[in-house]
């Protein structure tokens, strides 16, 4: 907690934070805000949040850079310059934010001071999970037993939740051939890229080093900052490198739509598969102790860490699946051949 | 020891320091890129190799293993970096920005 | 003063989640007031995370040795580790948010040939 160092990073965040929406350039604006995303996990690394600052590493920093790329990339990328007219709105707008932040301020006297180890997020149940994680479930990383077990419900939700917006992504942008009107409009054209042999060499090369990385930071959630979905994202993100430096229908060959779609599914399904192994085992839903009934030579402690474990290989199969068909989508302009 | 590190430190920042003056004083797109991508891979891989000798205040095998996977960082980053920077400068050309010439009027063929 | 000193942190927060807020409403261009969406969402993330902060306190991860011996485990040393699971959550909640939107964007572009909010509301 170095003050110092807080409040250089904080005000290079808010420099940023101005660049990314004043730049007219809307790539320079996309490649600001992974600026942005780096230092916010900067940030959060030195308050001692580490996993959700992999998080964001791995999904602000990166998925949503590429995603701002292929959204760029599909439409135009200046901002138009404006006429006036819109000067009242401005006007407005910049009121009503100026409002509501005197009134957050006034809020903000009664909020306990900064760090301090007294504060009520941290006075009534939190202590409990500190000094109980390691004995219940025998597994280190308090936030991933928290995440996977304590509130398993609600990453079960977040999960159905990621999912849910990969359909959403192809009912609004997956044209089929059977359509009429499937043919995009003239201003569209999907660039192919270039080969280039060196690019191409190095993303093969490294693919499978970042998926084996990725492996890894699934596996080894439960003692070191990591989980399912810093593992997923990262899985789908060699993908989308592989897509980026091939053609994208290299990655279409691979990965199809019905392999992602089915990826999915398994990976939700998963999820919620262990929760009703566990009701029908005999006790509650997502109650992982029952599970040493059916795991040889476990005990209940080291049955909630192998369930743990179970779905947090759920959550990174569907995570890796919707993070790639997400991509595919935006940047095919949901035909799905080109790219 | 921890002299070594704070030397090497100093270097990493030098280097980051000549990186950020060439990249807002060169004149084209080219060198810009040349010193982004050059600095940037060698300051990196001098902070990580501080970090790997700061490791060593106790010589066990957690030591040696977290040494070894920043080895790893800086291997990754010797390879993707100069990669990315290539990538980025084959986009350049690619959309035909062209070379720095000291006089303008003269057109290189 | 001694309250701004102390609390400086949080006003950096809300002046965040004003310029993401700022940026959604008056910015002309769609891409834009995603890029404003997400400057939110972080900042709520930061101001959220910033609560489980304390002083001199590790990640919340037990440091146990390979033998696995229990050891009295304090609750001073190990930031809050609460807001971090909750946080998490949020990430990922935006970041499929996020991918929505550029969808929908994406597919404003294909029917009114525009990304700027005048041009389209002319259009409609």
């Amino acid at each position: 907690m170095i003050w110092q160092l807080d409040l250089s990073i904080l005000t290079l965040i808010v420099i940023c934070a101005f660049a990314t929406i004043m730049v007219k350039d809307l790539l320079s604006a996309a490649i600001i805000f992974g600026a942005y995303s780096f230092l916010m996990c900067l940030l959060w690394t030195e308050m001692g949040a580490v996993d959700v600052a992999f998080t964001e590493a791995s999904v602000g920093a990166g998925v949503s850079t590429v995603l701002f790329f292929a959204a760029v990339h599909q439409t135009t990328r200046r901002v138009r310059t404006r006429k006036s007219g819109r000067m009242l709105a401005k006007v407005f707008a910049l009121m009503a934010a100026l409002l509501t932040g005197l009134v957050l301020i006034i809020a903000e006297t009664d909020f306990p001071g900064f760090a301090s180890p007294f504060t009520p997020a941290s006075l009534h149940l939190s202590p409990y999970y500190i000094t109980q994680s390691l004995h219940d479930t025998n597994v280190p990383n308090i936030v991933t037993s928290v995440l996977a077990d304590y509130r398993g419900f609600d990453t079960m939700f977040e999960t159905a939740v990621i999912f849910t917006a990969g359909l959403a992504v192809i009912a609004i942008l997956r044209r089929y051939k059977r359509d009429d009107r499937c043919d995009l409009p003239e201003p569209y054209v999907i660039s192919e890229g270039y080969p280039d042999t060196i690019i191409r060499f190095i993303a093969r090369q490294l693919a499978p080093f970042i998926q084996l990385f990725a492996l890894y930071v699934v596996a080894h959630g439960h003692h070191s900052p990591g989980g399912g979905f810093q593992g997923g994202v990262i899985l789908g993100a060699s993908f989308i490198l592989l897509a980026i430096s091939y053609d994208s229908r290299m990655i279409i060959g691979i990965m199809s739509e019905r392999l992602n779609i089915l990826l999915g599914n398994i990976g939700v399904l998963i999820y919620a598969g262990i929760g009703f192994l566990c009701l029908l085992l005999g006790a509650n839903f997502l109650d992982y102790s029952v599970l040493s009934k059916v795991l040889p030579a476990t005990d209940k402690i080291m049955a909630r860490s192998h369930g743990m474990l179970g779905i947090e290989i759920g959550v990174a199969i569907a995570v890796m699946a919707i993070v790639i068909s997400i991509y595919l989508n935006i940047i095919s302009h949901g035909k799905y051949d080109k790219g | 020891m921890d002299i070594v590190v704070i030397v090497l430190t100093v270097i990493a920042l030098l280097f980051f320091f000549a990186t950020t003056v060439g990249l807002l004083r060169f004149p084209d797109f080219y060198s810009r890129m040349h010193a982004a991508g050059k600095g940037d891979t060698l300051s990196s891989l001098v902070i990580l190799l501080a970090l790997v000798l700061y490791n060593f205040h106790e010589i066990n095998l957690a030591n040696l293993l977290v040494a070894m996977k920043i080895l790893l960082i800086a291997v990754f980053i010797f390879m993707a970096s100069p990669t990315a920077t290539h990538a980025i400068i084959d986009a350049g050309y690619e959309s035909g920005i062209k070379p720095w010439a000291k006089n303008p009027e003269e057109e290189s063929p | 003063m001694q309250s701004i000193i102390s609390s400086y942190n949080y006003w950096i927060y809300i002046l965040l989640m004003m310029i993401g807020l700022y940026a959604m409403l008056a910015k002309n261009n769609l891409v834009k007031k995603v890029i404003g969406m997400s400057i939110f969402q972080t900042a709520i993330i930061v101001f959220y995370v910033s609560t489980g902060a304390k002083e001199h306190a590790t990640i919340p991860i037990i440091a146990h040795g390979h033998g696995a011996v229990e050891a009295a485990v304090d609750v001073a040393h190990y930031a809050n580790p609460l807001p971090h699971v909750l946080m998490l959550t949020a990430i990922v909640v935006s970041v499929g948010t996020l991918g929505v939107a550029l969808a929908i964007c994406l597919g404003i572009h294909r029917r009114y040939n525009s990304l700027e909010e005048d041009e389209i509301q002319e259009q409609l």
